[in-house]
């Protein structure tokens, strides 16, 4: 007789797979009600976050905040997102219908100017584009209406509004940062778009989409496009204008997901609290499943340079992974469980409502409903 | 109830005045005496006679005995019928509270001089302060000569010069005068020196020769001099008005001199947290980073002479007069290194008791065997090198050692230490034999502890 454990692969113990983020170092504190999303910036020396109360706030990593703007009276700040270069300092916040890009004012003269040119670029395009009737309504045929914010707005470094059809929910940036994608689950046809900044254009790349969209991201190297449904992931090929796979997670309702800095594998999450990582060499099916929360995941990520990952729950929780892919194209992904991360306080049935990860050091960074951000390391 | 025998002990000492005749080494104590019996044993007048009272520690096999003998020996394994052998030492005496400074924002540096301590808060402001807790000077605003953004560093260059930096990206050396009452001041810009392309982390100043290091976020070094007459020119793209739209900043930068740096080295390939002097030679620089490294810089050719790789982003260093580097990382830990090792990443010790970053440590002023640290975790502490254990497997091996004193934020006493430091993380710590151990941070306040004797505290 062979005990069938003996036949699985070992896998290694946590202990051994050190650094990864064990406790909470820093907790901030300044929104008023729930904060709703957060990101490192790609220096990883600034965080940004937003919440219900419709600001958008920039923080150093010892707490304290730096800046911070009103984008809504009445709207929730959904999503931030850094533009992923260096050579610019510009941050894409949404509230409502309206995606903000914003330049901070915490960065040198000449890297202020490089951001502003970044986003002023695009009005000498707008003038050709003319996107509005002049009554300040969106026509039917058009994405959005790209605007500036008001001088309150653009003296805080609120440099550029672009408004759209229905509410965002999600944003994510191309790697070289011209394009960002928003997600509007109720939006409909125009539910996901893709704005140009260069150009100040927006298209939409699908119009028609069978379910309602929950996330889109771009392809790290490739001119891919996943969308995410509430229980595919489609992958398009943005060149040639065709799917190129189709992934089936098994879950009903896909909440969130992100692509693997390599390109190959995703990770899922979803409402109904299940964590799938996919192999798109592999299968449309996932390679593993993983159920550690009690509640929704609302939020995965990847580390970009470690082999590391975390989903954030409605139970108050993050599940941190140790995730190693080799390059060896016969053998799978390690993935071990490293450290549940708590904290947080589960505050009306919402708990962890968003998780980055710092671009080098292992430390990550959480979005509470209990009103707080939090630096784990 | 039994009573337990007496154990035997021989004492030692390394210490020459305090050293015992050989017939009085050895001696029988009780089982049940702890460290501050043994003390007032050794200064009783049959054994050292001391005139005053000396503190006393007690190594057994390198570490401080912190329990009973009987504990001690238990713990160790060993018979009670063991001779132990104590090697006595004077006690680092406890830092003591003193006194608050309060502020209108988080305190992000404190240095002294003489009697003077100045302080670089979060609202952009240098506050010059006497032991009695009075600001005598605050350095003007953003409009007028000084910084529009928060301050991260500040040093005294002599009695009457100081230099601060901070978000701004610039340093600022101030020139301070008092009036002859000792009850007023002036802090008036001197100079800007322009170079740094991110915030400026970290100062340190060569008083003899003048001269300035900065430690930016940018990755680089800066070497500057504070005297106004020999600086560089400012490189025109380094400065404000190169490429800014705002006339506000053309006009507020107008009326102090504008300076550069005497070399810009780009040492990391990320921030630089912390940047010293070689305590001996003013022409080496230890730098540290973020990017795992402490590096040994050879300033008058600005190369690198050694680097030491850690196995965690360094937040924090500061010079040892024994050579040593003591290296805070953003992993809890202090880590001393030798940089006269070249090219080994081995540590000389471990200091392990934070619970959070350590940002900030200071050397002792009076001795080569302690210093202290202040961290995220909302404390100073206090640590003395000539006691070590070692490691356990989980922290690595190697030579381990733990704090003896924990200074807590005074407002908090007898409270929870808040989780994550929670309005209380040490942002900075100075330790001067006068002034005594000096931390600013998170709430605000420049905190002052004052070793007294440890047998009448
Ligand atoms: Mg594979």
């Amino acid at each position: 007789n062979i005990d069938p454990n003996s036949l699985l692969p070992k896998l290694p113990r946590p202990e051994e797979l050190k650094p990864f983020p064990t406790l909470c170092q820093t907790i901030f504190k300044g929104h008023e009600g729930r904060v709703r999303t957060a990101a490192f910036s790609p220096d990883g020396e600034w965080i940004a976050s937003g919440g219900d109360d419709g600001t958008v706030r920039v923080w150093s990593l010892n707490g304290h905040q730096e800046w911070s703007a009103r984008l809504s009276p009445d709207e929730s700040v959904n999503i931030v997102r850094w533009r992923p270069n260096k050579d610019a300092f510009i941050l894409a916040a949404a509230a409502g219908e309206d995606l903000f890009l914003a330049v901070p004012p915490l960065v040198n003269d000449a890297t202020e100017k490089a951001s502003r040119d970044v986003l002023d670029a695009g009005f000498g395009h707008a003038a050709h584009n003319a996107t509005t009737d002049g009554n300040n309504v969106i026509k039917k045929d058009t994405p959005a209406k790209w605007s500036r914010p008001g001088t309150k707005l653009e003296e805080k470094g609120v440099l550029l509004k672009l408004t759209v059809r229905s509410a965002i929910k999600m944003l994510s940036w191309h790697r070289r940062g011209d394009f960002i994608c928003s997600v509007s689950p109720r939006g409909q046809r125009s539910s996901v778009a893709i704005h140009t900044v260069s150009k100040h254009l927006s298209q939409i790349p699908f119009r028609r989409l069978p379910g309602l969209a929950q996330a889109a991201h771009f392809h790290p190297s490739r001119p891919y496009f996943f969308v995410a449904t509430q229980r595919v992931i489609r992958c398009y090929d943005l060149q040639r204008q065709e799917l190129v796979k189709a992934i089936q997670p098994g879950a009903r309702w896909i909440s969130g997901f992100d692509v693997h800095p390599g390109g190959d594998n995703l990770i899922v999450g979803s409402y109904d609290r299940r964590l799938l990582w996919h192999d798109l060499d592999l299968s449309s099916r996932p390679f593993k499943t993983m159920r550690f929360h009690s509640q929704a995941i609302r939020a995965v990520k990847y580390h970009k340079s470690l082999p590391l990952f975390a989903d954030a729950s409605d139970d108050g929780s993050l599940q941190i992974f140790h995730g190693r892919i080799v390059s060896d194209l016969m053998e799978s992904a390690t993935i071990v469980p490293v450290k549940m991360l708590k904290g947080h306080k589960v505050t009306s049935n919402l708990g962890v409502m968003d998780v980055d990860w710092h671009p080098r050091h292992p430390w990550c960074l959480s979005a509470g409903a209990d009103g707080t951000l939090r630096l784990w390391a | 109830m039994l009573t337990a025998l007496p154990v035997k002990v021989i004492f030692t000492t390394d210490e020459p005045d305090l050293a015992l005749p050989e017939t009085k080494q050895q001696l029988l104590v009780p089982a049940d005496i702890k460290r501050y019996g043994l003390s007032r044993i050794l200064n009783s007048s049959s054994m050292l006679d001391t005139s005053s009272p000396v503190p006393l520690d007690f190594l057994a096999n390198g570490t401080f005995l912190r329990t009973t003998i009987e504990e001690h020996l238990a713990s160790e394994g060993l018979s009670a019928e063991t001779t132990l052998t104590l090697k006595y030492v004077r006690s680092l005496i406890p830092p003591v509270y003193e006194a608050s400074f309060e502020h209108d924002d988080w305190v992000g540096d404190v240095d002294v001089f003489g009697n003077r301590a100045a302080s670089a808060s979060y609202d952009g402001l240098v506050r010059v302060w006497n032991p009695s807790g009075t600001a005598i000077a605050v350095s003007s605003s953003g409009r007028n000569g000084g910084h529009s953004a928060r301050l991260d560093a500040v040093k005294w260059l002599s009695g009457k010069q100081l230099v601060s930096g901070g978000l701004d990206r610039k340093l600022v050396v101030w020139d301070y005068s008092e009036a002859d009452d000792g009850f007023s001041g002036s802090l008036k810009p001197s100079m800007e020196l322009w170079g740094h392309e991110k915030a400026i982390n970290n100062i340190a100043v060569n008083g003899a020769t003048g001269r300035i290091l900065s430690a930016s976020s940018d990755g680089r070094v800066g070497l500057w001099t504070s005297s106004k007459r020999t600086a560089p020119q400012a490189d025109p793209e380094s400065l404000p008005a190169a490429h800014s739209n705002k006339k506000a900043k053309l006009a507020a930068s107008a009326t102090t001199a504008q300076r550069g740096p005497l070399a810009m080295i780009s040492a990391h390939d990320e921030p630089v947290t912390a940047a010293v002097f070689h305590p001996h030679d003013s022409t080496v620089a230890y730098t540290a980073s973020k990017d795992h490294t402490v590096k040994t810089i050879d300033l008058t050719t600005q190369r690198e002479v050694s680097r030491l790789t850690t196995m965690h982003p360094i937040m924090s260093a500061a010079a040892l007069p024994n050579s040593l580097v003591a290296a805070g990382s953003s992993a809890r830990h202090i880590t001393l290194l030798d940089p006269r090792e070249s090219a080994t990443t081995t540590s000389a010790m471990t200091l392990r008791g934070h619970v959070n970053m350590v940002t900030s440590i200071a050397a002792s002023p009076d001795n080569e065997y302690s210093l202290v640290s202040g961290s995220h975790d909302s404390t100073c502490r206090v640590w003395d090198l000539r006691s070590a254990r070692t490691g356990s497997a989980d922290e690595g091996g190697g030579r381990v050692s733990e704090p003896v004193y924990t200074i807590g934020r005074e407002w908090l006493k007898n409270k929870k230490l808040p989780t994550a430091g929670e309005g209380a993380k040490v942002l900075s710590v100075a330790w001067d034999s006068t002034w005594g151990i000096v931390s600013g941070g998170e709430d605000k306040r420049v905190q002052v502890n004052r070793g007294r004797d440890i047998l009448n505290s």
